[in-house]
């Protein structure tokens, strides 16, 4: 009856790697580069609050104008270099070769058995909703700066659709790339295990 | 944005984050050197990053103030116009070099024309200094060699970089709208007058 016990147990845990591709994980809900996100989140997030309330902190344009410049290029900088890479493992970059020619490389680490370098839910989460909504917000603006005739600022608002949009489609493009491995990965594990389990089945419990 | 020559993919997926400020930063500045002594230099030209345009353009844009003591027209459009300047001419110029057959890429192209602005923001510099003492025709005198001399040095720097990479008989053709662009950015730091 022990042994019949242990057999289910290893079946539920086969069961469990079907969807995930290691053993003995715990939960990875907490936040491991809190700094990162932190950041990743700060940039954006002032960069939208300093064009809202330009008129509220200083009656100077250029000074807002500067600053919102300078956040939207930091956040440029922090989410393609450092938090993508150290909240998803994700990262995309642009190689020129001897000839000229120059290639787009959208790179994903591969998934490994270590702990420290498995992604966290919970800072995935927060760097996809950081990506995604604050390029929709910036078309928004754009769209208000058009139609309310603020022309001064449409220049800013670009910058703000293009750099983050630049980030955005980058990031999706990676993870895309990684996902069609994933696929593969998934099906010849799922392959296994169908065919572990029904030679299993042959030998006495 | 920046482009890397990678040996190893996976070192800078885990880099520290320290490591990637200083690559970045050291590779800036390589390439504000280069600007200074101007050789050619294809390696130069693979690891492109727009950062130095930036600083650059913000500087002069911030350096072009009309100091106004009415606070809404506080130079806005100025600012503005400065950076739709450099940013527009500069990707009219790409465009230009692509479409006469060039192989160079688009954002290679934006950071050798935007580090060459450094010659002229140099001059703009010396320019607000000199401007500080009385105005008069010597005052205008020397301004007018500063620009000169920076002009002709960015005209250098750039073509450099920019003419190997087309055809022979086509050089001219790419190098007239480069020429036209740093002068009608001489013009406006030589036309500038703190008033």
């Amino acid at each position: 009856m022990l042994q019949q016990d242990s057999n289910d147990d290893t079946e539920d845990v086969a069961l469990f790697d079907a969807e995930e591709e290691t053993t003995n994980r715990p939960k990875k809900s907490k936040i491991r580069h809190p700094v990162a996100s932190f950041f990743h989140l700060f940039f954006r997030v002032s960069a939208i609050i300093v064009y809202l309330l330009c008129e509220l902190f200083s009656s100077s344009f250029i000074a807002c104008m500067v600053t919102i410049i300078l956040l939207l290029s930091c956040d440029f900088w922090a989410v393609k270099n450092v938090t993508g890479r150290l909240m998803v493992g994700l990262r995309w970059w642009n190689h020129i070769d001897e000839d000229g020619k120059s290639h787009w490389v959208f790179e994903s680490r591969k998934a490994s058995s270590q702990e420290s370098k498995t992604v966290s839910e919970a800072e995935s989460r927060i760097f996809w909703l950081g990506l995604i909504a604050c390029p929709v917000l910036w078309v928004v603006f754009a769209f208000s700066a058009l139609f309310s005739f603020r022309v001064k600022w449409l220049a800013v608002v670009i910058m703000g659709v293009v750099l983050q949009g630049a980030n955005l489609y980058g990031y999706i493009r990676c993870k895309v790339g990684s996902r069609k491995n994933l696929t593969s990965m998934a099906t010849s594990y799922l392959g296994k295990q169908f065919l572990r389990q029904t030679t299993g089945d042959d030998q006495p419990s | 944005m920046r482009s890397r020559v990678r040996e190893f993919d996976s070192s800078t997926l885990n880099e520290s984050v320290q490591n990637t400020i200083m690559r970045d930063l050291k590779a800036v500045g390589k390439k504000f050197m280069h600007v200074l002594y101007p050789r050619k230099s294809n390696t130069l030209l693979r690891d492109w990053d727009l950062w130095g345009p930036l600083i650059l353009c913000v500087t002069l844009a911030l350096m072009l103030q009309r100091g106004s003591v009415d606070s809404e027209k506080d130079g806005g459009p100025q600012f503005a116009e400065v950076f739709v300047i450099v940013w527009f001419g500069a990707v009219t110029i790409t465009l230009n070099s692509k479409l006469l057959g060039g192989n160079i890429s688009f954002f290679q192209s934006l950071c050798v024309l935007g580090y060459c602005i450094l010659p002229l923001t140099v001059a703009m510099l010396v320019c607000r200094l000199v401007l500080l003492a009385e105005l008069g025709p010597i005052n205008f005198m020397v301004r007018f060699f500063v620009v000169i001399v920076m002009f002709a040095w960015s005209i250098v720097a750039s073509t450099a970089f920019l003419a190997d990479s087309q055809p022979p008989n086509r050089k001219a053709l790419a190098v007239y709208p480069v020429f036209l662009f740093y002068f009608v950015i001489s013009w406006m730091i030589l036309t500038f007058t703190p008033q």
